[in-house]
C-alpha cells in the first residue's frame, strides 16, 4: 500500500491536490483537496447587489459567463424582476457559445494529452495520417502536406529540447494506446483548436466587449443595446457576424471534435468501465424555452431539470432546491452550530478555519479537515453534476436530440448505455452536449433575430433598477447549468445591501471532500478502483479527474 | 525533417518553423510597434532583435487567480495564440496548460529556475495571512513559491490586477491577507500589467520590448508601462464627443444608449482609468466594454474593487452610510442640517434677547472681557 | 500701520439698541482688496459650484443635436477655478500686507486676548451670555472658521489641479501627480465634490452669523463687506 500524491493537478483551472492509496495496482481510496481560497462570498457583504455579478464573475475566468449569469438571476429572483426576452436570449446565446468554447478547450487542451502521446506523433506517417483523417471526417485541413508541416513543427520543437508546455509529460507511458497517426492528428487539431476557440469567442467581445470577463450583464437585462438603425448596437450586421461564427462553431464540433472524440474513445474501451463513481446525477436544467428565470420554471427548459439515483436511467426524479445543503466537516471552515451540521445555502456561513499541516508539507491529514471546498449534498446524498449528469437527465427525460446523439455514439463505440457511467462516458457526454448546444445556439440566434425583426428592441427592464424601489429586505436564489454542472447562488438583501451571499458551485459538488458522515465526493468516488500502472507517473488519475473538467477557482471561490 | 542538435532557436526561427511567413512576421513587428506606441521606424529594430533573440524561458505562476489572464493570453490573435504559446515563448511551467503534473510539473519548474535568466509571469494575488495557507501548490505556499521562482529571474511580469495590486482577493475585508507581487518581490525588475483580465496585446508587447531593448518599458507611478497605461480611457473614448455635448445615456436601452451616447451617468469610470482599451480594444480588436454598451469599471486601477464601486454610481459611496447613499445626499444633508441648526439657534437667540430686554429695560451693554483697546485703532 | 477712521459721530438712536448715550466711531475695517477678493471668491465659488455640480451630476437634458454643454461647463469651471485660485492667493498675500483686520493672526488666535475673545464668542453662541464678543475685525471664533474654510479651499485647489492633470501632461501632472499616490482618483473626486457641499454649509453659517451679529452687535457687519466701514461705540475703542 502506498500513497500517491498529485499536486498540482495540472491542465485544470486552479489548485487541486489528489491523494490516493494504491494497493495492488489499483486505487483503494482517494482524497480530493482544493488548496486555494479567496473568500469572495465574504467580500460581497455590504456591497450593491447590482454589482454582485461583476464580483462573482471573477470567481472564474475560464467559465467566465456563468457566475455573472447566476448572480443576475439571483438578484432578479430576490427582487422579482423579469428581464426582457431579448436580454434572456442574448444571455443564452452567450452561455451556449461559452459551453462550446469551454468544452472544445477542455477536450483538446486540458484533456487530450491524457490520451494522446505527442512524442509518439513524431513516428507518424503524414500520408497515413491524412488517410485516417479523411476517413473519419471531412474536416478541411486534412492533407498530407498539412500533416507533414505539423510533424516538422513538432520535430523542430523536440529536437531543440525546448518542449515548452509539453516538458516532462508522461510520454511513452504504457497506458497510451493511440497509434502515431492518431497522435499526429490530435496534435494538429490541438493547434487548430487553439485558433478556433480564439476566433469563435470573439462573439463574446461583440456581445460583451471582451472575453474573458464580458462586461455586459445587468440586473434586469443586458447592457448591449439593440437597434437595427444604429452602428453602436446589435444590428443586422452584428447578427450576420454572429451567425457565421455560430456556423463555424457547429462545423468545428461536427467535423473535428466529435470525430476526434470517437477516434480516441475507440482506442480506450476499458475506460468505459473505469471511473464511474457515485452513480447519482443532478441537473438544474437550463435554457428556458419561454421567457423565464429558470429558478422559477423547472418544466420549461431546453435541458431538463432532474435527478438520477443509482444509475437508474428509467426514473428522472424532480429536483427541489430546498434539499441542498453544505457540510464543512472535512473542510477548512467552521460553522457556529458545530462542524458536523449541514447548512442550507440561504443560511450558509463562510468562516475560514485552517487546521491542516504547516507548509511546506508532504501529506495532508485526511482524517481531519483537508480542503478549501465545502461538501454540498442533495437530500444528504452526494451528487455528480456536469455534462454527464445533464445528458443522462435529458436522456432519461426523453430529450430527442440527446437520445439520438447518445444512441449514435454508443452504437459507434459498440457499447451499451451502462458505458456512460465512466470516465470515458463523462468525456463523451461533454462532446455530445457540445454538439447539442452548438446546434441550439443557432436556434437561439434565430429566435433573437425574429424577436428583433418583430420590432422588440428592449434589453433592460428598469423596474426596480433603482434601490429606492426595493423592499427593505429580500432574498432569492438563481440556478444555472454551467459547463461543469449545476450552479446556484443565494442572496439576502437588507436595506439595499448584500447581507449574505453564498455560491454552491459545480466543481464543489464534484470535487468536495467527504461530508459529515464520511460520504465521498464525486472525484473521490470516481477514483476508486482505478488501475495505476506506474505510481511514479499516475496518468490514470489525471484521466479520471480531468474527465470532470475541474475548476478549483470556481469550487472554492 | 531537420533534426539537428542545434542551439536553442531564436524567436524568428521558431516562428518560421511553425509556418509563420516572413511577411506575417514583419506585420506582427509593425503591429507591436504600434501597441508599444513607438514610432514606426522601430519596427525593423524589433524585427532584427527577434531574429536573434532566444526564445525566453517563461515560468507562469498562478496563485489566488481565476485563470482569466491565462484565458486572455489564449486569445492572442497576431501572432496567433499557438505561435505565442509554442514559438515566441518557451513556457516551461504553466499549471493550466502544461502536460506534466504533480512532481514532474514541479521538476520542470525547478529545472527552469536553475537555468536562471527566466521571465516569471504571475497571475493572482499572494495570500500572506495565516502563514500563507490560503494558497499552496505542491505543499508550498504561494509566498515560498514566489520567492523561489523569482530568484535569478530576469524579470517579473504581473498579468492582471490581482498580481499587480492584490485585486479581488484583496478587496475589503481582504479575508486572506492577499498581497500584490511587487510588495513581496525585491531585487528583480517587476512590471505591472493590470486589467481584469490583462489584455494579451499588452503582454506580448511588453515581452517584445524586453527582447528588443533588453529592458522592461518605462512605467508610471503604479508600475504600469506608459505605452499601455499612459492615457486615460476617457480621452480616447469614441463616445467622448457625446460627453462633451452633454449627451448621456439615462436608462439602459433608451434611445441614447442605442445611439451610443456617453455612459457617464451609468457609472462609467473611464474618466478615472488609465488603460489602452479604446485604442487597442479586446479580442484582436473586436470590441471593448464601452464599445459594447457598458461603462468602464476601472479594472486597471489599483484597488478598483473598493474605489470604483458601486459600479453604477459615479463616485464611491460615502463610508459608513451604506451603498445606496451618495455624496450629494450626504452633502445636501449637511447643508440642510446646518440651515436647520442655525434656524433653531436664531429663534433661541431672539428669545434670549427678548427675555434680557424684558428683565432689564435698559439697553444691552456690550460686554468686554478682552482688554479694552485690543481691537482699537491705535494698535 | 494706519487705519482709516472717521471722528466720533452721534450715536445711533435708541431703536438700534445701543442706547442714546453712546457715541460711535466708524472704522474702515475692510480695505478695498479684501472686499474685492471677498466678492471675487463668492462669485467664483458660485460659478464653480454650478458648473461643478453639473460635471458631477449632469442634470440638464440636451436635445439630440450635437452641442458642447459639458464642454462649456468644464471650460467655465476651469476658468473660474483660476480666478478663484488667484483670489485665494491674493488674500493670502494680503494676510501679510493688509491692515490689522486682514492679518493672518485674525484667523489664528496666537494671542491670549484673541483666545479669550474666541471663548467669548463661544459663550455667546452657546447662550451662556447674551453679549457678543467685542471686536472690530473678525471675532476670533469667526477667524477660526475662515481658517477651516481656507484649508478646505486649499484642498479643493490641490484636488482640482490634480483632476485637471489627468487630462493634461507635463507640469501640472508632475506637480500634482503625488495626490493620486495618496488617494485613488475616485476619492479625490469624492472629496472635491463633498467640499462643494461643505462650502455651502459654511455659507449658510456665514450668512446667519453675519445677520445675527448685525442685529445683536449693531456694528454694521453686513454692510461692512460692501463699504468697508464698521461702527464701534467709542468707549469700546
Ligand atoms: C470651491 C471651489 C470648487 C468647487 C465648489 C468645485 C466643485 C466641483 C465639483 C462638484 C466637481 C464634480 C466632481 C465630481 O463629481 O466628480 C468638480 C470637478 C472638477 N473640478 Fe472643481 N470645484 C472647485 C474648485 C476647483 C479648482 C480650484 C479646480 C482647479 C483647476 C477645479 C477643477 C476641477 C476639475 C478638473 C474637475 C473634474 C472635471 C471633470 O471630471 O471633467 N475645481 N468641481
Ligand atoms: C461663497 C461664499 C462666501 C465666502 C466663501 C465668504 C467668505 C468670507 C471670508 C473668508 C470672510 C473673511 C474676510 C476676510 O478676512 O477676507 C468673509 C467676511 C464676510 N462676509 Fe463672506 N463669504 C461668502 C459669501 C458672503 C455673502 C453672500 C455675504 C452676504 C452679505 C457675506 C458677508 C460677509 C461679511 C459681512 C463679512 C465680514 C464678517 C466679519 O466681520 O467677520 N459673505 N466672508
Ligand atoms: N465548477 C465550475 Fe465553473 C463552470 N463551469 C462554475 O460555476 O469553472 Ni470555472
Ligand atoms: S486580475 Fe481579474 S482576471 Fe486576473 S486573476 Fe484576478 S480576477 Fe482573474
Ligand atoms: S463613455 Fe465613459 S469614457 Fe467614454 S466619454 Fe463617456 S464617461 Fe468618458
Ligand atoms: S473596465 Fe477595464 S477593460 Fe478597459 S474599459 Fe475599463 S479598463
Ligand atoms: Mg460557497
Amino acid at each position: 500500500m502506498s500513497r500517491v500524491i498529485v499536486d498540482p493537478i495540472t491542465r485544470i483551472e486552479g489548485h487541486l491536490r489528489i491523494e490516493a492509496e494504491v494497493d495492488g495496482g489499483v486505487i483503494t481510496d482517494a482524497w480530493s483537496s482544493c488548496t486555494m481560497w479567496r473568500g469572495i462570498e465574504k467580500i460581497l457583504n455590504g456591497r450593491d447587489p447590482r454589482d454582485a455579478w461583476y464580483f462573482t464573475q471573477r470567481i472564474c475566468g475560464v467559465c467566465t459567463t456563468v457566475h455573472a449569469l447566476a448572480s443576475v438571476r439571483t438578484v432578479e429572483n430576490a427582487l422579482g424582476i423579469v428581464p426582457p426576452l431579448n436580454a434572456q436570449l442574448i444571455r443564452e446565446l452567450i452561455t451556449a457559445t461559452q459551453f462550446v468554447q469551454d468544452h472544445v478547450v477542455h477536450f483538446y487542451h486540458l484533456h487530450a494529452l491524457d490520451w494522446v502521446d505527442i512524442v509518439s506523433a513524431l513516428d507518424a506517417d503524414p500520408a497515413a495520417t491524412a488517410t485516417l483523417a479523411q476517413s473519419i471526417s471531412d474536416y478541411p485541413k486534412s492533407s498530407v502536406g498539412h500533416f507533414t508541416a505539423v510533424k516538422e513543427r513538432l520535430a523542430g520543437f523536440v529536437s531543440r529540447g525546448q518542449l515548452g508546455p509539453f516538458t516532462n509529460g508522461y510520454w511513452g507511458h504504457p497506458a497510451y494506446k493511440l497509434p502515431p497517426e492518431g497522435n499526429l492528428l490530435a496534435v494538429s487539431h490541438y493547434l487548430d483548436a487553439l485558433d478556433f476557440q480564439r476566433r469563435y469567442i470573439e462573439m463574446h467581445a461583440i456581445l460583451g466587449g471582451k472575453n474573458p470577463h464580458l462586461q455586459t450583464y445587468l440586473v434586469g437585462g443586458m447592457a448591449i443595446p439593440i437597434d437595427p438603425n444604429s452602428q453602436n448596437a446589435i444590428n443586422a450586421d452584428t447578427l450576420a457576424q454572429l451567425g457565421s461564427l455560430l456556423q463555424e462553431g457547429l462545423d468545428f464540433v461536427t467535423q473535428a471534435y466529435i470525430p476526434d472524440l470517437l477516434l480516441v474513445a475507440s482506442f480506450y474501451p476499458e475506460w468505459t468501465t473505469i471511473g464511474g463513481g457515485l452513480g447519482n446525477y443532478m441537473s438544474y436544467g437550463d435554457f428556458p424555452l419561454g421567457q423565464q428565470n429558470p429558478s422559477m420554471a423547472p418544466d420549461d427548459l431546453f435541458l431538463p431539470r432532474g435527478i438520477i439515483l443509482n444509475k437508474d436511467l428509467s426514473t428522472v426524479l424532480p429536483m427541489e432546491p430546498e434539499k441542498i445543503s453544505e457540510y464543512i466537516s472535512h473542510s477548512w471552515y467552521s460553522y457556529e452550530a458545530g462542524d458536523n451540521v449541514a447548512l442550507p445555502p440561504m443560511e450558509g456561513e463562510t468562516t475560514p478555519n485552517y487546521t491542516g499541516p504547516e507548509p511546506p508539507y508532504t501529506q495532508l491529514n485526511t482524517d481531519d479537515k483537508y480542503s478549501w471546498l465545502k461538501s454540498p449534498r442533495y437530500d444528504d446524498t452526494a451528487m455528480e453534476v456536469g455534462p454527464l449528469a445533464r445528458m443522462l437527465v435529458a436522456f432519461g427525460a426523453g430529450h430527442e436530440r440527446v437520445q439520438e446523439l447518445v444512441g449514435a455514439v454508443l452504437a459507434q463505440l459498440g457499447v451499451g448505455p451502462e458505458a456512460l457511467f465512466s470516465t470515458l462516458g463523462r468525456t463523451a457526454a461533454r462532446g455530445i452536449e457540445t454538439q447539442v448546444l452548438a446546434e441550439h445556439s443557432i436556434t437561439l440566434l434565430e429566435r433573437l433575430t425574429a424577436n428583433i425583426g418583430g420590432g422588440d428592441l428592449e434589453i433592460h427592464n428598469s423596474y426596480r433598477w433603482d434601490p429606492k424601489d426595493w423592499p427593505s429586505e429580500a432574498s432569492g436564489f438563481g440556478m444555472h447549468e454551467a459547463p461543469r454542472g449545476a450552479l446556484a447562488h443565494w442572496i439576502k438583501i437588507a436595506n439595499g445591501e448584500i447581507a449574505s451571499y453564498q455560491a454552491v458551485v459545480p466543481s464543489t459538488w464534484n470535487g468536495g471532500p467527504r461530508d459529515g458522515s464520511g460520504k465521498r465526493g464525486a472525484y473521490e468516488a470516481a477514483l476508486l478502483d482505478t488501475p495505476i500502472a506506474d505510481p511514479e507517473r499516475p496518468l490514470e488519475i489525471l484521466r479520471t479527474v480531468h474527465s470532470f473538467d475541474p475548476c478549483m477557482a470556481c469550487a472554492a471561490h | 525533417m531537420p533534426v539537428l542538435a542545434a542551439p536553442p532557436r531564436s524567436v524568428l526561427d521558431s516562428l518560421l518553423n511553425s509556418g509563420v511567413t516572413r511577411r506575417r512576421f514583419l506585420e506582427f513587428c509593425t503591429a507591436t510597434t504600434a501597441v508599444l506606441a513607438l514610432p514606426i521606424k522601430f519596427a525593423p529594430q524589433i524585427a532584427q532583435a527577434l531574429e536573434t533573440a532566444e526564445k525566453p524561458t517563461v515560468i507562469w505562476l498562478e496563485f489566488q487567480d481565476c485563470a482569466g489572464n491565462t484565458e486572455s493570453f489564449l486569445r492572442a490573435r497576431a501572432p496567433g495564440v499557438g505561435d505565442i504559446l509554442l514559438d515566441v515563448l518557451d513556457v516551461e511551467y504553466h499549471e493550466t496548460i502544461m502536460a506534466a503534473a504533480g512532481d514532474q510539473a514541479e521538476a520542470a519548474k525547478e529545472a527552469a529556475i536553475a537555468k536562471g535568466g527566466h521571465i516569471v509571469i504571475v497571475e493572482g494575488s499572494v495570500p500572506t495571512a495565516a502563514n500563507g495557507v490560503y494558497c499552496t501548490i505542491g505543499g508550498k505556499t504561494a509566498v515560498q513559491i514566489l520567492a523561489e521562482a523569482t530568484m535569478g529571474a530576469a524579470a517579473v511580469i504581473n498579468t492582471g490586477t490581482c498580481s499587480s495590486y492584490g485585486g479581488i482577493p484583496a478587496a475589503s475585508p481582504n479575508p486572506t491577507g492577499a498581497t500584490s507581487v511587487p510588495d513581496l518581490v525585491s531585487g528583480v525588475p517587476v512590471i505591472n500589467l493590470p486589467g481584469c483580465p490583462v489584455n494579451v496585446d499588452n503582454v506580448v508587447a511588453t515581452i517584445v520590448h524586453y527582447l528588443t531593448f533588453g529592458a522592461l518599458p518605462a512605467v508610471d507611478g503604479h508600475g504600469r508601462p506608459l505605452f499601455a497605461y499612459g492615457e486615460r480611457i476617457h480621452d480616447h473614448c469614441e463616445r467622448r464627443a457625446h460627453f462633451d455635448a452633454g449627451q448621456f445615456v439615462e436608462e439602459w436601452g433608451d434611445e441614447a444608449h442605442r445611439k451610443g451616447w456617453c455612459l457617464y451617468n451609468m457609472g462609467c469610470k473611464g474618466p478615472s482609468t488609465f488603460h489602452n482599451c479604446p485604442t487597442q480594444r479586446w479580442n484582436g480588436g473586436t470590441s471593448w466594454p464601452i464599445g459594447a454598451g457598458h461603462g468602464c469599471v476601472g479594472c486597471s486601477e489599483p484597488d478598483f474593487w473598493d474605489t470604483m464601486t458601486p459600479i453604477y454610481g459615479r463616485l464611491p459611496a460615502p463610508p459608513g452610510f451604506g451603498v445606496t447613499t451618495s455624496v450629494d445626499k450626504i452633502g445636501a444633508g449637511i447643508v440642510g442640517l446646518t440651515a436647520a441648526g442655525f434656524a433653531a439657534h436664531g429663534i433661541a437667540k431672539t428669545v434670549q434677547r427678548k427675555r434680557a430686554e424684558r428683565a432689564n429695560e435698559t439697553p444691552i451693554e456690550i460686554e468686554t472681557t478682552a482688554a479694552p483697546g485690543e481691537e482699537g485703532a491705535e494698535r | 500701520m494706519s487705519t482709516e477712521t472717521t471722528p466720533a459721530t452721534p450715536a445711533p438712536d435708541a431703536a438700534l439698541g445701543l442706547g442714546p448715550t453712546l457715541e460711535c466711531v466708524t472704522v474702515k475695517v475692510w480695505e478695498l482688496p479684501v472686499r474685492v477678493i471677498h466678492w471675487t471668491v463668492f462669485l467664483s465659488v458660485v460659478a464653480l459650484s454650478i458648473t461643478g455640480f453639473y460635471i458631477g451630476t449632469p442634470f440638464v437634458r440636451v436635445s439630440p443635436e450635437p452641442g458642447f454643454l459639458m464642454g462649456w461647463m468644464r471650460a467655465i469651471h476651469n476658468l473660474a477655478a483660476f480666478v478663484f485660485i488667484a483670489a485665494i492667493l491674493a488674500r493670502v498675500i494680503w494676510a501679510f500686507t493688509g491692515n490689522q483686520w486682514a492679518r493672518w493672526d485674525q484667523f489664528i488666535a496666537v494671542s491670549k486676548e484673541r483666545r479669550t475673545n474666541g471663548w467669548d464668542g463661544f459663550r455667546f453662541y452657546a447662550f451662556m451670555t447674551s453679549k457678543p464678543p467685542a471686536v472690530l475685525g473678525h471675532n476670533a471664533l469667526a477667524g477660526a472658521t475662515y481658517l477651516v474654510l481656507f484649508a478646505m479651499f486649499l484642498t479643493q485647489i490641490v484636488m482640482g489641479l490634480a483632476l485637471l492633470s489627468l487630462e493634461t501632461e507635463g507640469f501640472l501632472a508632475s506637480t500634482t501627480g503625488w495626490v493620486f499616490t495618496v488617494l485613488p482618483i475616485p476619492w479625490v473626486r469624492f472629496i472635491h465634490h463633498l467640499i462643494m457641499w461643505l462650502t455651502w454649509g459654511f455659507v449658510v453659517h456665514h450668512l446667519y452669523s453675519a445677520i445675527l451679529f448685525d442685529t445683536e452687535e449693531k456694528t454694521g457687519v453686513l454692510s461692512s463687506i460692501f463699504t468697508g466701514w464698521k461702527r464701534m461705540p467709542v468707549d469700546r475703542l
